[in-house]
């Protein structure tokens, strides 16, 4: 058993700011490989400044790519915010029905078949990534509508591409993906390689190095959540340059 | 206390001319709400005002207005017995009966905010201890079987008094931590979210219980005031003397801690905090809340209740427990929208709200929300439901009546004798 245990992967992403150039290449694919429907985004790429946690500037604007501070002080870095799939998830406690789970490798999933749509996980949940199906879904014009499958993890089905009415959902890590040893279709599509995905039990993936020796940074971390999403700051030591 | 007989019989055995014209609107309005209910069960919860950004509204903040006005009618029962506050005794059965409607329509208010309501069923079988919300429906289950259980005995002690005396006192004794907790767990609803800093404070329960008793009091009050220009009975000096404190005093403690929240938030800075106080702050887009909270809810029903010329006006003690139900209202209102409107992550261009609409973004950097219709026409059926179960459950349980025993046919007097049995 206990074997068996460390065979399983910690399954955590790096994202890479300094990389990030805010074309939401990322949150379109997220929206395709996913079926998103109109209205939809479990990923998405928000405009900030640099370091902004210590900052805390507010933003000059609420459109996109409107640099913040005052001319000629002006600063501009992207973060890519969807599910941070967090350790201790606000959303996993609060969900009356265990309808939001989290599995052994730190993915936090939702089952579509379970959840009764109070949306109580989308008050708890301190980053804003739930999504929840309001009514009929509104599929892009001409676009073609169910071409992913549905995904079941043991007996709980956690994707299907048409909605169903009143169930909340959000980023799954690509679990349909990552379960057959791909990549989630976010890090593959990311045309800078700004995001990085890998297993943080194995002590030797670049994820290990890049958390524990590269900066990489949780989201909100004063409030415990333990994300396993994380990010390197645009400014910052880079191991081996001095 | 003043002893004026008033010759009018009363007693358990009288009848009530039926009021056909109340109950067919009040049918109206239950059948109205029931149709927005089935429309918003076919077009999903679209058909409401709420989006991804500001995801609970109208049926949360309803519904822990009236988890409030339930917990308060207890508590207020419940202490008349416990404290030995005679002038309260004969509104007993009155806040009891109010309280048991309230927890019905509360808990009625959550179905048509899930968007599945047909699994509701999960919540029995797959449980999740450590969410607030099986506790509080826990809580609430427990609750209304007390607060029926209450009913009967009071109804019971109302007839035979030597007899269910003690069990009387006894379930007076189990009211009290009930509602409280009641409320309380309500609030942790809200206050143990680390994503709403609006909500995340530890005043929220106490918060809530105190605002419970002021509304919970107005709105006995209320009923009674009614009871006495319908119903043929009167409330002495005595009773009007108590329900005035009450709220007087639960009034103040309210405004109290929502100043002393007030001013942490205004003193520390903090920008998450301020932005979201800064809406209801005068000059922010929900100020309304702020003047409806302090000066609706707050100065102009002190001013009734303690001024003396004010307070001598007839009606005095009716307009402030309105003023004071739609002041509590107000704050309901204020903690949940707020809490959502400034969401702790908020950078461009907002979050996602979820649905499509050609004309408009799809996102929302600050959270907007306009109750629809449907949500205004189940919560007015609901209301109905209230108002309808109050009234059936006052007729045929008598419940300001004095026992037949202790004084058939002797009107006021016999209110009296019973306050101090
Ligand atoms: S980011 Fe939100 S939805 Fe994702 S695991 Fe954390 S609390 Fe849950
Ligand atoms: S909306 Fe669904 S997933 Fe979220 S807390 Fe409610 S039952 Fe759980």
């Amino acid at each position: 058993m206990a074997a068996k245990k460390t065979s399983v992967p910690h399954h955590v992403m790096v994202i890479d700011t300094n990389r990030c150039v805010g074309c939401w290449t990322c949150a379109v694919a997220c929206k395709q490989v996913n079926n998103e429907p109109l209205g939809y985004w479990w990923n998405r790429v928000l405009t900030t400044a640099p370091n902004q946690s210590t900052s805390a500037k507010p933003p000059a604007s609420d459109n996109i790519d409107v640099p913040f501070g005052t001319y000629p002080d002006l600063e501009l870095a992207y973060l890519p915010v969807a599910c941070q799939h967090c350790n201790d998830a606000p959303c996993v406690k609060v969900c009356p029905v265990q309808a939001t789970f989290r599995r052994d490798d730190g993915t936090v999933l939702i089952d579509f078949n379970r959840c009764i749509g109070c949306r109580y996980c989308m008050a708890a949940c301190p980053y804003g990534v739930r999504i929840f199906n309001w009514g009929d879904s509104t599929y892009a014009p001409g676009g073609v509508v169910g071409y992913g499958k549905e995904y079941w993890t043991g007996d709980r089905l956690v994707f299907t591409p048409e909605r169903p009415k009143g169930v909340v959902e959000k980023c799954t890590f690509c679990v349909e993906r990552i379960d057959v040893g791909e990549l989630p279709f976010c890090v593959e599509a990311c045309p800078l390689g700004a995001r990085i995905f890998g297993d943080l039990n194995d002590p030797d993936s670049q994820v290990s190095e890049l958390v524990n020796n590269g900066g990489g940074e949780q989201l909100h971390p004063e409030l415990g959540t333990d994300p396993n999403v994380y990010y390197l700051p645009v400014a910052r030591r880079v191991p081996g340059e001095s | 206390m003043a002893t004026t007989t008033a010759a009018i019989p009363v007693g358990s055995t009288r009848t009530y001319r039926p009021i056909w014209g109340w109950y067919a609107a009040l049918v109206v309005l239950m059948a109205w709400g029931l149709a927005a209910w089935i429309y918003e069960l076919h077009y999903g919860l679209s058909a409401t005002g709420m989006r991804d950004v500001v995801s609970w509204g109208m049926y949360i903040f309803t519904f822990a207005f009236f988890i409030g006005l339930s917990a308060g009618g207890l508590i207020m029962a419940s202490s008349a017995e416990v404290f030995g506050i005679k002038a309260l005794k004969p509104l007993s059965r009155l806040g009891v009966l109010s309280a048991a409607a309230c927890v019905t329509v509360a808990a009625l208010m959550i179905v048509p905010d899930l968007g599945q309501p047909f699994r509701i069923m999960n919540i029995f079988i797959h449980p999740n201890w450590t969410s607030p919300l099986i506790w509080d429906i826990l809580i609430i289950t427990v609750y209304f079987v007390f607060s029926v259980v209450d009913l009967y005995v009071l109804q019971r002690h109302a007839t035979e008094p030597s007899r269910w005396r003690k069990l009387t006192r006894v379930l007076a004794y189990v009211g009290l931590p009930t509602a409280v907790l009641l409320h309380s767990i309500t609030a942790w609803i809200f206050g143990l979210q680390i994503a709403r800093s609006w909500w995340n404070t530890s005043l929220m329960a106490p918060l809530f219980v105190v605002s419970a008793v002021l509304s919970g009091t107005a709105l006995v009050t209320l009923l009674a005031l009614c009871a006495e220009r319908f119903g043929k009975v009167e409330l002495s000096e005595d009773t009007r003397r108590w329900l005035r404190g009450f709220i007087i005093v639960s009034l103040f403690v309210d405004l109290f801690f929502v100043g002393a929240d007030y001013i942490t938030v205004l003193w520390g800075n903090v920008p998450a905090d301020r932005s979201a106080l800064n809406l209801v702050m005068p000059g922010g887009p929900w100020a309304w809340l702020f003047w409806v909270e302090w000066i609706v809810g707050g100065v102009i029903p002190l001013a009734f209740l303690l001024v003396p010329r004010l307070k001598k006006m007839p009606g005095a003690l009716g307009l402030a427990s309105v003023l004071v139900i739609i002041g509590v209202y107000a704050f309901r209102i204020e903690l949940v929208v707020i809490g959502f409107v400034n969401p702790l992550t908020q950078y461009p261009p907002g979050n996602a709200v979820g649905t499509y609409n050609a004309q408009t973004t799809s996102f929302q950097f600050i959270g907007r929300y306009h109750p629809t219709w449907v949500e205004y026409g189940i919560i007015v059926g609901l209301v109905a439901l209230f108002a309808a179960v109050v009234t059936i459950g006052y007729r045929a349980l008598h419940v300001m009546e004095p026992s037949p025993a202790s004084g058939q046919g002797r009107g006021r007097a016999a209110v009296e004798t019973q306050a101090s049995s």
